[in-house]
Protein backbone atom coordinates (compact mmCIF):
# COMPACT_ATOMS: atom_id res chain seq x y z
CA UNK A 1 0.00 0.00 0.00
CA UNK A 2 2.62 2.18 1.08
CA UNK A 3 4.81 1.55 -2.20
CA UNK A 4 1.53 2.34 -4.42
CA UNK A 5 1.45 5.79 -2.74
CA UNK A 6 4.72 6.68 -2.74
CA UNK A 7 4.65 5.80 -6.56
CA UNK A 8 1.47 7.26 -7.16
CA UNK A 9 2.57 10.62 -5.17
CA UNK A 10 6.15 10.38 -7.82
CA UNK A 11 3.83 10.17 -10.56
CA UNK A 12 1.94 13.23 -9.41
CA UNK A 13 4.97 15.21 -8.80
CA UNK A 14 6.17 14.06 -12.25
CA UNK A 15 2.94 15.76 -13.94
CA UNK A 16 3.56 18.72 -11.62
CA UNK A 17 6.73 19.09 -13.16
CA UNK A 18 5.66 18.40 -16.67
CA UNK A 19 2.60 20.58 -16.98
CA UNK A 20 5.14 23.50 -14.86
CA UNK A 21 3.15 23.54 -11.81
CA UNK A 22 6.55 23.33 -10.06
CA UNK A 23 7.44 26.78 -11.93
CA UNK A 24 4.30 27.97 -9.69
CA UNK A 25 5.26 27.01 -6.98
CA UNK A 26 8.91 28.17 -7.00
CA UNK A 27 7.60 31.32 -8.68
CA UNK A 28 5.55 33.01 -5.95
CA UNK A 29 8.22 32.72 -3.07
CA UNK A 30 10.66 34.32 -5.43
CA UNK A 31 8.23 36.70 -6.24
CA UNK A 32 6.92 37.79 -3.12
CA UNK A 33 10.76 37.89 -1.66
CA UNK A 34 11.60 40.75 -4.67
CA UNK A 35 8.27 42.31 -4.09
CA UNK A 36 8.75 42.73 -0.40
CA UNK A 37 12.51 44.04 -1.35
CA UNK A 38 11.00 46.77 -3.59
CA UNK A 39 8.23 47.99 -0.84
CA UNK A 40 10.06 50.43 0.61
CA UNK A 41 11.15 48.65 3.83
CA UNK A 42 11.44 52.06 6.10
CA UNK A 43 7.96 52.30 6.18
CA UNK A 44 7.93 49.19 8.40
CA UNK A 45 9.83 51.08 10.63
CA UNK A 46 9.67 54.38 11.43
CA UNK A 47 9.94 56.60 8.47
CA UNK A 48 9.77 60.69 8.48
CA UNK A 49 7.28 62.16 6.80
CA UNK A 50 7.91 64.38 3.84
CA UNK A 51 5.96 67.25 4.04
CA UNK A 52 5.16 70.17 1.67
CA UNK A 53 5.15 73.63 2.44
CA UNK A 54 4.25 76.39 -0.34
CA UNK A 55 6.72 79.04 -0.66
CA UNK A 56 4.67 82.27 -0.92
CA UNK A 57 2.80 81.14 1.82
CA UNK A 58 2.18 82.89 5.18
CA UNK A 59 1.84 79.85 7.74
CA UNK A 60 1.75 80.88 11.66
CA UNK A 61 5.26 81.26 12.89
CA UNK A 62 4.64 78.42 15.59
CA UNK A 63 3.40 75.64 13.47
CA UNK A 64 6.33 76.85 10.80
CA UNK A 65 9.11 77.53 13.60
CA UNK A 66 7.79 73.46 15.07
CA UNK A 67 7.60 71.45 12.12
CA UNK A 68 11.33 72.55 11.02
CA UNK A 69 12.56 72.34 14.44
CA UNK A 70 11.01 68.57 14.40
CA UNK A 71 13.71 67.14 11.49
CA UNK A 72 14.00 63.72 12.83
CA UNK A 73 10.11 63.44 12.31
CA UNK A 74 9.94 66.10 9.63
CA UNK A 75 11.13 66.39 6.16
CA UNK A 76 10.49 69.92 4.73
CA UNK A 77 10.21 70.44 0.91
CA UNK A 78 9.13 73.65 -0.77
CA UNK A 79 7.45 74.08 -3.55
CA UNK A 80 6.31 76.92 -5.30
CA UNK A 81 2.82 77.43 -5.02
CA UNK A 82 -0.43 74.34 -4.25
CA UNK A 83 -0.48 73.30 -7.95
CA UNK A 84 2.87 72.28 -7.74
CA UNK A 85 2.44 70.81 -4.16
CA UNK A 86 -0.77 68.38 -4.97
CA UNK A 87 1.17 67.37 -8.27
CA UNK A 88 3.95 66.34 -5.83
CA UNK A 89 1.28 64.46 -3.59
CA UNK A 90 -0.37 62.57 -6.08
CA UNK A 91 3.47 61.38 -7.39
CA UNK A 92 3.99 60.07 -3.82
CA UNK A 93 7.22 62.87 -3.65
CA UNK A 94 6.13 63.85 -0.35
CA UNK A 95 3.67 62.86 1.95
CA UNK A 96 1.40 65.60 2.47
CA UNK A 97 0.90 69.38 1.82
CA UNK A 98 0.18 72.18 4.00
CA UNK A 99 -1.98 75.05 2.97
CA UNK A 100 -3.58 77.85 5.14
CA UNK A 101 -6.76 76.87 6.42
CA UNK A 102 -9.99 78.88 5.50
CA UNK A 103 -11.93 77.67 8.24
CA UNK A 104 -9.71 79.30 10.37
CA UNK A 105 -6.31 81.45 9.57
CA UNK A 106 -3.96 80.29 12.80
CA UNK A 107 -4.32 76.53 11.95
CA UNK A 108 -3.54 74.84 8.76
CA UNK A 109 -5.15 71.93 6.04
CA UNK A 110 -3.41 69.29 4.82
CA UNK A 111 -3.39 67.85 1.46
CA UNK A 112 -2.97 64.01 0.99
CA UNK A 113 -3.95 61.49 -1.32
CA UNK A 114 -6.58 59.42 0.62
CA UNK A 115 -7.93 60.34 4.10
CA UNK A 116 -8.64 56.95 4.83
CA UNK A 117 -5.18 55.87 5.20
CA UNK A 118 -2.08 54.93 8.03
CA UNK A 119 -0.16 57.73 6.69
CA UNK A 120 -2.74 60.47 6.49
CA UNK A 121 -3.13 58.98 10.75
CA UNK A 122 0.22 59.31 11.23
CA UNK A 123 0.98 63.24 10.02
CA UNK A 124 -2.16 63.69 12.48
CA UNK A 125 -1.24 62.14 14.75
CA UNK A 126 2.54 63.66 14.56
CA UNK A 127 1.17 67.14 14.48
CA UNK A 128 -1.00 67.17 17.20
CA UNK A 129 1.82 65.70 19.25
CA UNK A 130 4.11 68.55 18.15
CA UNK A 131 1.07 70.62 19.22
CA UNK A 132 0.80 69.31 22.49
CA UNK A 133 4.60 69.90 23.31
CA UNK A 134 4.94 73.64 21.61
CA UNK A 135 1.43 74.80 22.77
CA UNK A 136 -0.08 72.64 25.51
CA UNK A 137 -2.98 73.07 24.84
CA UNK A 138 -6.08 70.57 22.69
CA UNK A 139 -6.58 72.92 19.87
CA UNK A 140 -5.79 71.15 16.45
CA UNK A 141 -3.31 72.84 14.06
CA UNK A 142 -4.54 70.48 11.50
CA UNK A 143 -8.41 72.10 11.17
CA UNK A 144 -9.16 70.28 7.79
CA UNK A 145 -7.99 67.60 5.09
CA UNK A 146 -8.16 67.79 1.69
CA UNK A 147 -8.22 64.42 0.18
CA UNK A 148 -7.04 64.23 -3.80
CA UNK A 149 -8.58 61.46 -4.71
CA UNK A 150 -12.52 61.49 -4.80
CA UNK A 151 -15.24 59.03 -3.40
CA UNK A 152 -15.48 56.50 -0.41
CA UNK A 153 -13.44 53.54 0.26
CA UNK A 154 -15.35 51.49 -2.42
CA UNK A 155 -15.09 54.22 -5.03
CA UNK A 156 -11.35 54.19 -4.36
CA UNK A 157 -10.31 50.13 -4.34
CA UNK A 158 -12.19 50.13 -7.97
CA UNK A 159 -9.25 50.50 -10.00
CA UNK A 160 -7.78 47.50 -8.13
CA UNK A 161 -10.94 45.33 -8.79
CA UNK A 162 -11.35 46.27 -12.47
CA UNK A 163 -7.50 45.86 -12.91
CA UNK A 164 -8.00 42.18 -11.28
CA UNK A 165 -10.96 41.13 -13.70
CA UNK A 166 -9.17 42.46 -16.92
CA UNK A 167 -6.15 40.19 -16.13
CA UNK A 168 -8.14 37.83 -14.85
CA UNK A 169 -9.92 37.59 -18.47
CA UNK A 170 -6.09 38.48 -20.27
CA UNK A 171 -4.22 36.13 -18.34
CA UNK A 172 -6.17 33.07 -17.05
CA UNK A 173 -9.23 32.70 -19.38
CA UNK A 174 -7.54 33.72 -23.05
CA UNK A 175 -4.29 31.58 -22.53
CA UNK A 176 -6.10 28.40 -21.05
CA UNK A 177 -8.66 28.62 -24.23
CA UNK A 178 -6.19 29.44 -26.81
CA UNK A 179 -4.90 26.05 -25.46
CA UNK A 180 -7.72 24.17 -25.13
CA UNK A 181 -7.82 24.62 -28.85
CA UNK A 182 -4.58 23.38 -29.46
CA UNK A 183 -4.29 20.97 -27.19
CA UNK A 184 -7.95 19.34 -28.46
CA UNK A 185 -6.48 20.28 -32.43
CA UNK A 186 -9.42 22.43 -33.02
CA UNK A 187 -7.94 24.95 -34.11
CA UNK A 188 -6.27 22.89 -36.65
CA UNK A 189 -9.64 21.38 -37.76
CA UNK A 190 -10.93 25.22 -38.20
CA UNK A 191 -7.61 25.86 -40.23
CA UNK A 192 -8.84 23.22 -42.73
CA UNK A 193 -11.72 25.92 -43.63
CA UNK A 194 -10.82 29.05 -45.71
CA UNK A 195 -10.99 30.86 -42.13
CA UNK A 196 -7.93 33.14 -42.65
CA UNK A 197 -5.51 32.71 -38.91
CA UNK A 198 -5.84 36.61 -38.56
CA UNK A 199 -9.63 36.10 -38.42
CA UNK A 200 -9.64 33.46 -36.01
CA UNK A 201 -7.19 35.87 -33.63
CA UNK A 202 -9.88 38.92 -33.86
CA UNK A 203 -12.56 36.80 -33.30
CA UNK A 204 -10.64 35.33 -30.34
CA UNK A 205 -9.61 39.16 -29.37
CA UNK A 206 -13.24 40.73 -29.28
CA UNK A 207 -14.33 37.31 -27.20
CA UNK A 208 -11.40 38.80 -24.95
CA UNK A 209 -12.24 42.31 -24.64
CA UNK A 210 -16.43 41.12 -24.42
CA UNK A 211 -16.05 39.63 -21.57
CA UNK A 212 -13.75 42.65 -20.03
CA UNK A 213 -15.86 45.14 -20.95
CA UNK A 214 -19.57 42.38 -19.46
CA UNK A 215 -17.33 42.17 -16.27
CA UNK A 216 -16.43 45.63 -15.53
CA UNK A 217 -19.89 47.27 -16.76
CA UNK A 218 -21.74 44.41 -14.30
CA UNK A 219 -19.59 46.05 -11.57
CA UNK A 220 -20.17 49.40 -12.50
CA UNK A 221 -23.99 48.60 -12.47
CA UNK A 222 -23.77 46.19 -9.14
CA UNK A 223 -22.05 49.17 -7.29
CA UNK A 224 -23.65 51.97 -9.05
CA UNK A 225 -20.29 53.48 -9.47
CA UNK A 226 -19.88 56.66 -11.98
CA UNK A 227 -17.13 55.90 -14.34
CA UNK A 228 -16.27 60.33 -14.52
CA UNK A 229 -15.16 61.20 -18.06
CA UNK A 230 -17.32 58.60 -19.36
CA UNK A 231 -15.42 58.57 -23.17
CA UNK A 232 -12.28 58.41 -21.31
CA UNK A 233 -12.98 56.14 -19.32
CA UNK A 234 -14.10 53.66 -22.31
CA UNK A 235 -11.42 54.15 -23.94
CA UNK A 236 -9.12 53.14 -21.38
CA UNK A 237 -11.14 49.95 -20.82
CA UNK A 238 -11.42 49.44 -25.15
CA UNK A 239 -7.30 49.51 -24.91
CA UNK A 240 -6.58 47.98 -21.63
CA UNK A 241 -9.40 44.99 -22.74
CA UNK A 242 -7.63 44.81 -26.31
CA UNK A 243 -4.37 44.52 -25.01
CA UNK A 244 -4.38 41.72 -22.16
CA UNK A 245 -6.75 40.04 -24.55
CA UNK A 246 -3.91 39.74 -27.22
CA UNK A 247 -1.36 39.16 -24.61
CA UNK A 248 -3.46 36.46 -23.44
CA UNK A 249 -3.30 34.89 -26.50
CA UNK A 250 0.00 35.15 -27.12
CA UNK A 251 0.97 32.77 -23.90
CA UNK A 252 -1.42 30.31 -24.92
CA UNK A 253 0.31 30.32 -28.19
CA UNK A 254 3.62 29.77 -26.13
CA UNK A 255 1.82 26.86 -24.59
CA UNK A 256 0.85 23.43 -25.38
CA UNK A 257 -1.46 22.21 -23.13
CA UNK A 258 -4.52 24.13 -21.00
CA UNK A 259 -2.28 23.02 -17.49
CA UNK A 260 0.67 24.74 -18.85
CA UNK A 261 -1.14 27.70 -20.05
CA UNK A 262 -2.66 27.82 -16.67
CA UNK A 263 0.56 28.20 -15.04
CA UNK A 264 2.17 30.71 -17.59
CA UNK A 265 -0.89 32.48 -16.79
CA UNK A 266 -0.58 32.73 -13.06
CA UNK A 267 3.27 33.43 -13.35
CA UNK A 268 1.73 36.60 -15.57
CA UNK A 269 -0.85 37.52 -13.79
CA UNK A 270 0.77 38.10 -10.40
CA UNK A 271 3.51 40.17 -11.50
CA UNK A 272 1.34 42.86 -13.60
CA UNK A 273 -1.49 43.09 -10.78
CA UNK A 274 0.76 43.59 -7.52
CA UNK A 275 3.59 45.97 -8.54
CA UNK A 276 0.55 48.10 -10.35
CA UNK A 277 -1.90 47.70 -6.67
CA UNK A 278 0.39 48.09 -4.73
CA UNK A 279 2.21 50.97 -6.29
CA UNK A 280 -0.07 53.59 -4.46
CA UNK A 281 2.07 51.95 -0.81
CA UNK A 282 5.77 52.02 -2.16
CA UNK A 283 7.66 54.43 -3.86
CA UNK A 284 10.08 52.29 -5.13
CA UNK A 285 7.10 50.24 -6.56
CA UNK A 286 6.13 53.50 -8.28
CA UNK A 287 9.29 53.51 -9.98
CA UNK A 288 9.10 49.64 -11.27
CA UNK A 289 5.31 49.80 -12.13
CA UNK A 290 5.24 52.00 -15.25
CA UNK A 291 7.23 49.26 -17.13
CA UNK A 292 4.18 47.04 -16.68
CA UNK A 293 1.48 47.24 -19.74
CA UNK A 294 -1.04 46.48 -16.17
CA UNK A 295 0.18 49.94 -14.68
CA UNK A 296 -0.31 52.01 -17.74
CA UNK A 297 -4.02 50.73 -17.44
CA UNK A 298 -4.12 51.12 -13.30
CA UNK A 299 -3.02 54.61 -13.29
CA UNK A 300 -5.12 56.10 -16.03
CA UNK A 301 -8.20 54.51 -14.66
CA UNK A 302 -7.55 55.48 -11.21
CA UNK A 303 -6.96 58.99 -12.68
CA UNK A 304 -10.16 58.97 -14.25
CA UNK A 305 -12.47 57.37 -11.83
CA UNK A 306 -10.99 59.31 -8.45
CA UNK A 307 -9.05 62.72 -9.57
CA UNK A 308 -10.95 63.73 -12.80
CA UNK A 309 -8.48 62.85 -15.28
CA UNK A 310 -8.88 62.48 -18.85
CA UNK A 311 -7.29 61.04 -22.10
CA UNK A 312 -5.93 64.16 -23.31
CA UNK A 313 -3.59 63.87 -20.38
CA UNK A 314 -3.16 60.50 -20.59
CA UNK A 315 -2.58 59.59 -24.32
CA UNK A 316 0.93 57.76 -23.88
CA UNK A 317 -0.54 55.60 -21.61
CA UNK A 318 -3.30 54.72 -24.03
CA UNK A 319 -1.20 54.54 -27.18
CA UNK A 320 1.68 52.11 -24.69
CA UNK A 321 -1.80 49.93 -24.58
CA UNK A 322 -2.42 49.92 -28.10
CA UNK A 323 1.10 49.10 -29.17
CA UNK A 324 1.80 45.90 -26.40
CA UNK A 325 -1.84 44.90 -27.71
CA UNK A 326 -0.82 45.03 -31.73
CA UNK A 327 2.82 43.67 -31.10
CA UNK A 328 1.39 40.74 -29.22
CA UNK A 329 -1.33 40.35 -31.69
CA UNK A 330 1.40 40.02 -34.39
CA UNK A 331 3.50 37.41 -32.77
CA UNK A 332 0.32 35.60 -31.85
CA UNK A 333 -0.13 35.79 -36.16
CA UNK A 334 3.22 34.89 -36.91
CA UNK A 335 3.19 31.56 -34.14
CA UNK A 336 0.33 30.43 -35.77
CA UNK A 337 1.28 30.71 -39.41
CA UNK A 338 4.38 28.60 -38.17
CA UNK A 339 1.95 26.61 -36.13
CA UNK A 340 3.44 26.39 -33.36
CA UNK A 341 3.55 23.38 -30.53
CA UNK A 342 0.04 22.44 -32.45
CA UNK B 1 -7.07 16.31 -59.04
CA UNK B 2 -3.58 15.30 -59.02
CA UNK B 3 -0.89 15.76 -56.22
CA UNK B 4 2.37 16.20 -56.69
CA UNK B 5 4.57 15.62 -53.65
CA UNK B 6 8.04 17.23 -54.22
CA UNK B 7 10.93 16.38 -51.79
CA UNK B 8 8.67 16.46 -48.72
CA UNK B 9 10.66 16.38 -45.42
CA UNK B 10 10.38 16.62 -41.77
CA UNK B 11 12.40 15.58 -39.80
CA UNK B 12 12.08 15.06 -35.80
CA UNK B 13 15.37 12.71 -35.52
CA UNK B 14 17.25 10.75 -37.91
CA UNK B 15 14.77 7.88 -37.91
CA UNK B 16 11.87 9.18 -36.92
CA UNK B 17 9.68 11.74 -39.58
CA UNK B 18 9.59 11.92 -43.54
CA UNK B 19 13.16 11.47 -45.15
CA UNK B 20 12.87 13.34 -49.00
CA UNK B 21 9.63 11.87 -50.59
CA UNK B 22 8.65 12.55 -53.71
CA UNK B 23 5.06 10.69 -55.18
CA UNK B 24 2.63 11.43 -57.27
CA UNK B 25 -1.36 10.89 -56.65
CA UNK B 26 -3.25 10.67 -59.82
CA UNK B 27 -7.31 11.39 -59.35
CA UNK B 28 -9.33 8.60 -58.63
CA UNK B 29 -6.67 6.20 -56.74
CA UNK B 30 -7.49 4.74 -53.53
CA UNK B 31 -4.19 4.73 -52.01
CA UNK B 32 -3.13 2.79 -48.79
CA UNK B 33 -0.05 4.69 -46.43
CA UNK B 34 0.97 1.87 -44.59
CA UNK B 35 4.44 1.34 -42.12
CA UNK B 36 5.38 0.48 -38.58
CA UNK B 37 4.67 2.98 -35.68
CA UNK B 38 6.72 5.88 -36.33
CA UNK B 39 7.28 5.40 -40.58
CA UNK B 40 6.47 8.56 -40.96
CA UNK B 41 2.85 7.60 -42.23
CA UNK B 42 0.81 10.22 -40.12
CA UNK B 43 2.84 13.04 -40.64
CA UNK B 44 3.24 12.55 -44.98
CA UNK B 45 -1.06 12.92 -44.21
CA UNK B 46 -0.55 15.77 -41.59
CA UNK B 47 2.02 17.86 -44.10
CA UNK B 48 -0.74 17.27 -46.76
CA UNK B 49 -3.57 18.66 -44.57
CA UNK B 50 -1.62 21.26 -43.51
CA UNK B 51 -1.35 20.35 -40.21
CA UNK B 52 2.56 19.96 -40.16
CA UNK B 53 4.70 22.52 -41.94
CA UNK B 54 7.42 20.49 -43.92
CA UNK B 55 11.22 21.60 -43.47
CA UNK B 56 11.51 21.45 -47.32
CA UNK B 57 10.29 20.24 -50.29
CA UNK B 58 6.45 20.94 -51.49
CA UNK B 59 3.62 19.42 -52.81
CA UNK B 60 1.67 21.20 -55.35
CA UNK B 61 -2.24 19.98 -56.05
CA UNK B 62 -3.76 20.73 -59.13
CA UNK B 63 -0.42 22.92 -59.71
CA UNK B 64 -1.42 24.68 -56.74
CA UNK B 65 1.76 25.15 -53.78
CA UNK B 66 -0.06 23.68 -50.79
CA UNK B 67 1.49 26.70 -49.17
CA UNK B 68 -1.20 28.89 -50.77
CA UNK B 69 -3.97 27.12 -47.74
CA UNK B 70 -6.95 29.24 -48.63
CA UNK B 71 -6.17 28.42 -52.71
CA UNK B 72 -5.99 24.47 -51.36
CA UNK B 73 -8.37 24.21 -48.79
CA UNK B 74 -11.73 23.19 -50.49
CA UNK B 75 -9.96 20.56 -51.98
CA UNK B 76 -9.14 18.51 -49.61
CA UNK B 77 -10.84 16.71 -46.36
CA UNK B 78 -8.84 15.23 -43.70
CA UNK B 79 -10.21 13.08 -41.12
CA UNK B 80 -7.88 12.95 -38.16
CA UNK B 81 -7.25 9.84 -36.11
CA UNK B 82 -9.15 10.92 -33.12
CA UNK B 83 -12.04 13.29 -34.00
CA UNK B 84 -11.03 17.25 -33.09
CA UNK B 85 -14.81 18.42 -32.64
CA UNK B 86 -16.33 20.89 -30.06
CA UNK B 87 -17.32 18.07 -27.63
CA UNK B 88 -19.34 19.96 -25.57
CA UNK B 89 -21.99 21.37 -28.86
CA UNK B 90 -24.12 19.26 -30.62
CA UNK B 91 -23.23 17.19 -33.79
CA UNK B 92 -25.22 19.63 -35.81
CA UNK B 93 -23.73 22.79 -33.79
CA UNK B 94 -20.17 21.39 -35.11
CA UNK B 95 -21.76 20.67 -38.78
CA UNK B 96 -23.36 24.36 -39.14
CA UNK B 97 -20.09 26.06 -37.68
CA UNK B 98 -17.78 24.35 -40.29
CA UNK B 99 -20.28 24.43 -42.53
CA UNK B 100 -20.95 28.53 -41.80
CA UNK B 101 -16.36 28.52 -42.26
CA UNK B 102 -17.28 27.00 -46.00
CA UNK B 103 -19.78 28.95 -47.14
CA UNK B 104 -21.94 25.64 -47.44
CA UNK B 105 -25.55 25.65 -48.07
CA UNK B 106 -27.65 25.14 -45.13
CA UNK B 107 -29.38 22.05 -47.27
CA UNK B 108 -25.63 20.20 -47.12
CA UNK B 109 -26.20 19.81 -43.28
CA UNK B 110 -28.90 17.84 -43.91
CA UNK B 111 -27.51 16.05 -46.48
CA UNK B 112 -24.93 14.99 -44.10
CA UNK B 113 -26.60 14.21 -41.27
CA UNK B 114 -28.96 11.72 -43.31
CA UNK B 115 -25.96 10.68 -46.21
CA UNK B 116 -24.33 9.36 -42.05
CA UNK B 117 -27.40 7.86 -40.31
CA UNK B 118 -26.45 11.28 -38.02
CA UNK B 119 -30.28 12.38 -37.96
CA UNK B 120 -31.48 10.56 -34.64
CA UNK B 121 -28.15 12.11 -33.10
CA UNK B 122 -27.92 15.88 -34.65
CA UNK B 123 -28.99 17.21 -31.06
CA UNK B 124 -26.82 15.08 -29.15
CA UNK B 125 -23.77 16.45 -27.71
CA UNK B 126 -20.83 15.30 -29.67
CA UNK B 127 -19.02 14.19 -26.01
CA UNK B 128 -22.22 11.82 -25.06
CA UNK B 129 -21.32 9.32 -28.58
CA UNK B 130 -19.63 6.63 -28.91
CA UNK B 131 -15.94 6.89 -30.95
CA UNK B 132 -17.62 4.85 -34.35
CA UNK B 133 -20.43 7.92 -34.22
CA UNK B 134 -17.86 10.61 -33.36
CA UNK B 135 -15.83 9.34 -35.80
CA UNK B 136 -18.77 9.37 -38.50
CA UNK B 137 -19.53 13.40 -37.64
CA UNK B 138 -15.82 14.19 -38.43
CA UNK B 139 -15.71 12.27 -41.60
CA UNK B 140 -19.17 13.90 -42.37
CA UNK B 141 -17.48 17.41 -41.62
CA UNK B 142 -14.81 16.71 -43.80
CA UNK B 143 -17.51 16.37 -46.83
CA UNK B 144 -19.13 19.41 -46.27
CA UNK B 145 -17.61 21.34 -48.61
CA UNK B 146 -17.47 17.89 -50.86
CA UNK B 147 -13.52 17.97 -51.63
CA UNK B 148 -12.47 15.65 -54.21
CA UNK B 149 -9.33 14.45 -51.90
CA UNK B 150 -9.78 12.83 -48.63
CA UNK B 151 -7.27 12.03 -46.31
CA UNK B 152 -7.90 9.55 -43.34
CA UNK B 153 -5.80 8.60 -40.70
CA UNK B 154 -6.33 5.16 -39.19
CA UNK B 155 -9.66 5.42 -40.05
CA UNK B 156 -11.14 2.53 -38.52
CA UNK B 157 -8.84 2.36 -35.11
CA UNK B 158 -10.53 1.82 -32.14
CA UNK B 159 -13.86 0.86 -33.91
CA UNK B 160 -15.68 -2.14 -33.11
CA UNK B 161 -15.90 -5.09 -36.24
CA UNK B 162 -19.44 -3.40 -37.82
CA UNK B 163 -18.56 0.52 -37.49
CA UNK B 164 -15.34 -1.09 -39.00
CA UNK B 165 -16.96 -2.56 -42.01
CA UNK B 166 -19.21 0.82 -42.02
CA UNK B 167 -15.93 2.96 -42.69
CA UNK B 168 -15.14 0.49 -45.10
CA UNK B 169 -18.43 0.78 -47.13
CA UNK B 170 -17.88 4.66 -46.84
CA UNK B 171 -14.64 4.45 -48.22
CA UNK B 172 -15.87 2.56 -51.20
CA UNK B 173 -18.89 4.79 -52.13
CA UNK B 174 -16.49 8.16 -52.03
CA UNK B 175 -14.19 5.77 -54.27
CA UNK B 176 -16.85 4.90 -56.29
CA UNK B 177 -17.98 8.79 -56.82
CA UNK B 178 -14.34 9.54 -58.00
CA UNK B 179 -13.15 11.08 -55.18
CA UNK B 180 -9.32 10.34 -54.62
CA UNK B 181 -8.59 8.72 -51.37
CA UNK B 182 -5.38 8.51 -49.28
CA UNK B 183 -5.44 6.40 -45.92
CA UNK B 184 -3.13 5.44 -43.00
CA UNK B 185 -3.44 1.53 -42.10
CA UNK B 186 -1.91 -1.18 -40.06
CA UNK B 187 -4.63 -3.87 -41.45
CA UNK B 188 -3.69 -6.28 -44.30
CA UNK B 189 -7.41 -6.70 -44.91
CA UNK B 190 -7.57 -3.20 -45.71
CA UNK B 191 -4.93 -3.16 -48.16
CA UNK B 192 -6.28 -6.11 -49.92
CA UNK B 193 -10.05 -5.24 -49.67
CA UNK B 194 -9.83 -1.66 -50.60
CA UNK B 195 -6.77 0.31 -51.61
CA UNK B 196 -5.81 0.23 -55.53
CA UNK B 197 -2.05 0.95 -54.45
CA UNK B 198 0.11 0.50 -51.77
CA UNK B 199 2.66 2.78 -50.58
CA UNK B 200 4.75 1.52 -47.31
CA UNK B 201 6.98 3.97 -45.46
CA UNK B 202 9.77 2.51 -43.25
CA UNK B 203 11.98 5.65 -41.28
CA UNK B 204 10.76 8.00 -43.54
CA UNK B 205 11.30 6.48 -46.95
CA UNK B 206 9.57 4.97 -49.29
CA UNK B 207 10.22 1.70 -49.45
CA UNK B 208 7.42 0.16 -51.71
CA UNK B 209 5.21 1.88 -54.11
CA UNK B 210 2.82 0.04 -56.10
CA UNK B 211 -0.63 -2.28 -56.54
CA UNK B 212 -1.55 -4.45 -53.69
CA UNK B 213 -1.24 -7.69 -55.42
CA UNK B 214 2.43 -6.56 -56.14
CA UNK B 215 2.57 -5.81 -52.63
CA UNK B 216 1.91 -8.86 -51.11
CA UNK B 217 3.98 -10.72 -53.53
CA UNK B 218 6.95 -8.87 -52.75
CA UNK B 219 9.56 -9.69 -50.56
CA UNK B 220 8.86 -6.06 -48.90
CA UNK B 221 5.75 -7.85 -47.48
CA UNK B 222 7.22 -10.77 -46.41
CA UNK B 223 10.67 -9.51 -44.44
CA UNK B 224 9.01 -6.22 -42.81
CA UNK B 225 6.57 -8.21 -41.16
CA UNK B 226 3.69 -5.41 -40.50
CA UNK B 227 1.01 -6.61 -38.05
CA UNK B 228 -1.17 -8.73 -40.12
Amino acid sequence: MLRNIITLTLNDLAIAFKNKTFFLIIFIPVFVFFSLKLVDMSSAEFKKINIGLIQAETYAPVILQTITSADKIFTVSQVSDEAEGKRLVREKRIDGLLVRSEKDKGSVALVVVKKESLQTLSIVESFSALQKVAEGNNKNWISDIKTLQEGGIQQQTLPTWILMLVLLVGFIIMPAQVAEEKEKKLLLGLLQTPMREIEWLSAKVLTGMLLILTAVLSLHLLGAFKPGDILSYAAFIVAGSFCFSSYGILLGFLCRNQASARTLGVLFYLPHLLPSALSDFSQKLTAVAPFLPSYQLYEPVKAILLDGGSLSNLSLEWTYLIVVGVVTFICSYLLMKRRWLM
Amino acid sequence: MQIKIQNLTKVYSENRGLHPVTLEVKKGELIAVIGHNGAGKSTLLKMLASWLLPDSGRVLVDGINLKNRLDVVRKIGFVPETPNLFDFFSVEYNLKLFARLFHAPSGRIEEILQEFDLLPFRNSKVQELSKGLRQRVSIGRSLLADPPLLLFDEPTSGLDFEMTKEIYRLLRDFHASGKTIVFTSHRPEEIKTLATRVIMLHQGHVLFDGSPQEYFQSDVYTSTSLPC
